[in-house]
């Protein structure tokens, strides 16, 4: 506990610009990850466990495109596209088997891609930190924004989120596959029953989910060092942001998702023993007083 | 109040449907009531608000004149309110004697015990009894999810009964059944009210069952009560001929 | 009855043999089938699929071994009032996990043991951190049971298992084990008869938290210490694997799934690095091709439908 760090910090403007956008890149990642989970969980009343490991995926895969291509842009490009793809054939040939078991079904044939992939990406990757440095582009000298640095990366990493957010909210709000994926919120037999494929919706929402976990760990790439097992903690903190923003809510994980990573930076600088304490305090506290999450649509 | 089960303005929405619309009825002790009404009425959500599964907006439900809205549906079953379920919901690995069994020690509070075996002998007598009473002794040893539609439903109703309830409400007894089960249960149900003439009302949308053994009628429409009466006056109503039974009984009535 | 000569049985078997290398399979064996067997009071009876129950395991192993550094003097003291702070433990986070249904819990479950999983690794001054409890756990002489002398720890572990499955075995044969069942098969037909299902399932996860708690313990002395991947996720994740390979509705399920799953995870770490690969792969099979555990199958065929 360095509460004199913290109060330090909260008084220096540079400090607070510094740790601000450190929480919001977070934030960003988080929301990128939760926003798959709760889509899928949704539409195809699934969690996937192994959506941690997609984002793990994500990144590897946006490592070596970079390395291959020398383009950033082909290598998120790449991850969320190699992703989406790997998504699609994980619930065609994997997850749609065990829609109608019970959850110990899914939870175990989560459990056990996520063992077959940690161990995948030690086999093509190594089992060491890896990182992929940040791309050229980018290395450009930070920009001062009231005494405190902002690497024009966050900015470009800000900027996008932001835009797939808005763009979601779109096809969520206004499409034809939004309506229908809204609809599957609320009463997944209806859905089947108006003669919808749902095959063909329940794959291309896993698709969606994944390629924004692949985006993720593309986005991840330049700023978090790559490893096996990279997805457990995120996967966890993204359920988190789900809880606190209610399943379903694209609004509601933007804003948990943000408020976790502000929580994530800060708690770093004042209390960094308790600041996992902290996230589930406030999820804690949010299930007990309103366990359908703060954003979720109607009542429980 | 010399009703047994009295509902007053009761209130039910879901969303901006009104399911249940300023319902007031009552039941008298020991009466076998029938309950009408076209698909989406209300009926299964009356039943709900009863016996306390979902929270009325508004309203009472008084039972001997205590009001039991809004109480919790365990408490509101140990003032012993019975329900059998439009689908027939039962514990599939359980078999017929232990379904029962169970029932009873929940029931009197005994599932509690760690160091015993189930089922208690006391236990197991008065499964025995219900079994026999519904007539399904011959499948005591088979499992719930291996009995045939019918027997499902029988061992439904018998899971209300075995809590020896005062009041038992059973939603379409004979849902999803051939011509002959139907009757074959209905005569079940109705040598059980007979026998022991608690406070029995059922759901049911044949009307010949219907009017031959109900003693009175109440039927719902769009949430709302829209006739009471004998089945004679029901069958003679001019608004539920036309929201309802249609021209088979307009035909019949003089 | 059987309980006391399975574990006469085994004793005498390894005493006969007294191999050090079938002392520490059978020692593993124990401690994991109680933890599979204690987990499976969830999955398999109550239908709550816990992803956390490590985190009893491993609060289990550090409440103890920190209770005999600190000094308690005396071991079966530290014993039970480590298995009282786990049930506190249970009590606490039961109640948050069960307010949220299905899958929901599992993953509630999960991020829970990831929090407890987190503060061993960061309260490096009382947990050790990423090296585990350091120093060893003292072993001070009780009604005089050396606990020093392996021999004498594998005697009681030995009999701790039996009695511990004794005691599952009579509390899922009770109406209380029943009206779980209840509640697993169909809960909302259970509250209809007036069963508190609430209350069963906070009463299962306390218990079931308790025998992991005490595999937990069992684990502490004999490796004597705790270390962090005892609470951490993948032990989870494997003890679901050792029910789905041994069978989910049958008692000695998981025991089976205990055995099966430590031969086949030693063999595959004698060959590969890789061992998650395999043990991935082999529980699609299981899961995608028998959907069912081993036993599962083995009674499915000895009982006429
Ligand atoms: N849990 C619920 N959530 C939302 N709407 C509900 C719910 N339960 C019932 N309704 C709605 O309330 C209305 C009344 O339904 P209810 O099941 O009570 O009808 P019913 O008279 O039993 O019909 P049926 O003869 O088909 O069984 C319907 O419009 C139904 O869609
Ligand atoms: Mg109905």
């Amino acid at each position: 506990m360095n509460l004199d760090a913290f109060a330090g910090c909260l008084s220096s403007a540079s400090c607070l610009i510094t740790q601000t956008s450190a929480g919001l890149i977070i934030g960003m990642l988080l929301f990128l990850v939760a926003c798959g989970v709760t889509l899928i969980f949704g539409v195809l009343g699934v969690i996937n466990f192994a959506h941690g490991a997609f984002y793990m995926l994500g990144a590897y895969l946006a490592l070596t495109a970079y390395q291959l291509t020398d383009s950033y842009l082909a290598a998120v490009l790449c991850a969320a596209a190699g992703v989406g793809l790997f998504g699609v054939a994980f619930d065609r040939l994997f997850m749609s088997r065990v829609y109608n078991s019970n959850v110990l079904m899914q939870l175990l044939v989560c459990y056990a891609f996520v063992l077959i992939l940690d161990d995948a990406v030690k086999m093509i990757w190594g089992a060491e930190f890896q990182s992929m440095g940040m791309p050229a582009v980018f290395a450009l000298r930070p920009l001062h924004v009231f005494g405190g640095l902002v690497p024009p990366f966050y900015v470009f990493l800000v900027a996008v989120t932001v835009a797939i957010a808005i763009a979601l909210g779109g096809l969520i709000e206004r499409t034809l596959f939004g309506k229908i994926v809204r609809a599957a919120a609320v009463n997944r037999q209806m859905v089947s029953a108006l003669g919808i494929n749902t095959s063909l919706l329940y794959a291309s929402v896993f698709g969606l989910g994944a390629l924004l976990a692949g985006a993720a760990g593309a986005l991840a790439a330049p700023v978090r060092s790559a490893t096996p097992g990279m997805g457990v903690s995120i996967l966890i903190e993204s359920f988190i942001v789900t809880v606190i923003g209610g399943m379903g809510s694209i609004a509601g994980a933007f804003t948990a998702a943000v408020l976790l990573g502000l929580v994530r930076s800060f708690g770093s600088i004042g209390f960094p023993l308790f600041t996992d304490g902290l996230m589930f305090g406030l999820m804690v506290i949010v299930l007990l007083i309103r366990p359908q999450g703060l954003f979720a649509r109607g009542s429980a | 109040m010399t009703a047994h089960l009295a509902i007053a303005d009761l209130v039910k929405h879901f969303g901006g449907v009104v399911a249940t619309d300023h319902v007031t009825l009552d039941f008298p002790p020991g009466s076998l009531t029938a309950v009408i009404g076209p698909n989406g009425a209300g009926k299964s959500t009356l039943f709900n608000l009863i016996t306390g599964r979902i929270r009325p907006d508004g309203g009472q439900v008084l039972l001997d004149g205590a009001d039991i809205a809004g109480l919790a549906e365990t408490a509101i079953v140990a003032r012993g309110i019975g329900r059998a379920f439009q689908i027939a919901s039962l514990f599939p690995s359980f078999t017929v004697a232990e379904s029962l069994a169970a029932a009873i020690l929940a029931h009197r509070r005994q599932t509690h015990r760690m160091l015993t075996r189930f089922p208690l002998a006391a236990a197991r007598g008065r499964a025995d009894e219900v079994m026999h009473l519904v007539g399904l002794d011959a499948h005591a040893d088979r499992l719930a999810q291996h009995l045939s539609h019918g027997d499902q439903k029988l061992l439904d109703i018998a899971l209300a009964l075995a809590l020896d309830p005062g009041v038992l409400l059973l939603d379409e007894p004979t849902a999803g059944m051939g011509r002959d089960e139907r009757w074959q249960i209905i005569e079940t149900v109705h040598r059980l009210w007979s026998a022991r003439r608690m406070t029995m009302i059922f759901i049911e949308h044949d009307m010949d069952i219907v009017f031959k053994i109900a003693q009175s009628v109440r039927v719902l429409k769009y949430g709302r009560v829209l006739a009471e009466g004998t089945p004679a006056e029901i069958r003679d109503n001019d608004e539920v001929i036309a929201a309802y039974l249609g021209a088979r009984y307009a035909k019949a009535a003089p | 009855m059987l309980a006391l000569l399975a574990c006469v049985l085994t004793l005498l078997i390894a005493s006969a043999l007294g191999s050090k290398p079938l002392i520490d399979t059978l020692m593993r064996l124990a401690i994991f089938g109680l933890y599979a067997v204690s987990l499976n009071i969830l999955v398999g009876y109550t239908g709550l699929v816990s992803f956390g129950h490590a985190m009893f395991f491993g609060f289990g192993a550090y409440a103890f071994g920190l209770l005999m550094q600190t000094g308690v003097t005396s071991l079966p003291a530290a014993a039970l009032a480590s298995l009282a702070l786990s049930a506190a433990l249970a009590l606490i986070v039961g109640a948050l996990c069960i307010r949220l249904a299905d899958i929901y819990f599992s993953f509630l479950t999960l991020a829970f043991q990831m929090l407890l999983h987190a503060v061993i690794l960061s309260w490096v001054s009382l947990t050790g951190g990423d090296q585990g409890l350091q120093g060893g756990i003292p072993r001070p002489r009780f009604l005089g049971i050396n606990l020093a002398d392996p021999w004498q720890v594998f005697v009681v572990t030995t009999v701790v298992f039996f009695a511990s499955l004794l005691a599952i075995r009579t509390i899922l044969q009770s109406p209380f084990g029943y009206a779980l069942r209840m509640v697993r098969d169909n809960a909302p037909r259970a509250a209809a008869l007036g069963l508190p299902v609430q209350r069963y399932k906070l009463a299962a996860f306390v218990i079931a938290g308790l025998f992991g708690a005490l595999a937990g313990i069992l684990m502490a002395l004999y490796v004597s210490g705790a270390y962090p991947n005892f609470a951490f996720w993948t032990l989870s994740g494997e003890g679901m694997f050792m029910i789905m390979l041994g069978g989910i509705g049958v008692f000695l399920g998981p025991v089976l799934g205990a055995a099966i799953f430590l031969l086949l995870n030693d063999t595959v770490t004698r060959f590969t690095e890789y061992n998650g690969m395999v043990m991935g792969v082999v529980l699609l099979v299981v899961v995608l091709g028998l959907r069912q555990g081993l036993l599962d199958v083995v009674m499915a065929r000895l009982r006429p439908r």
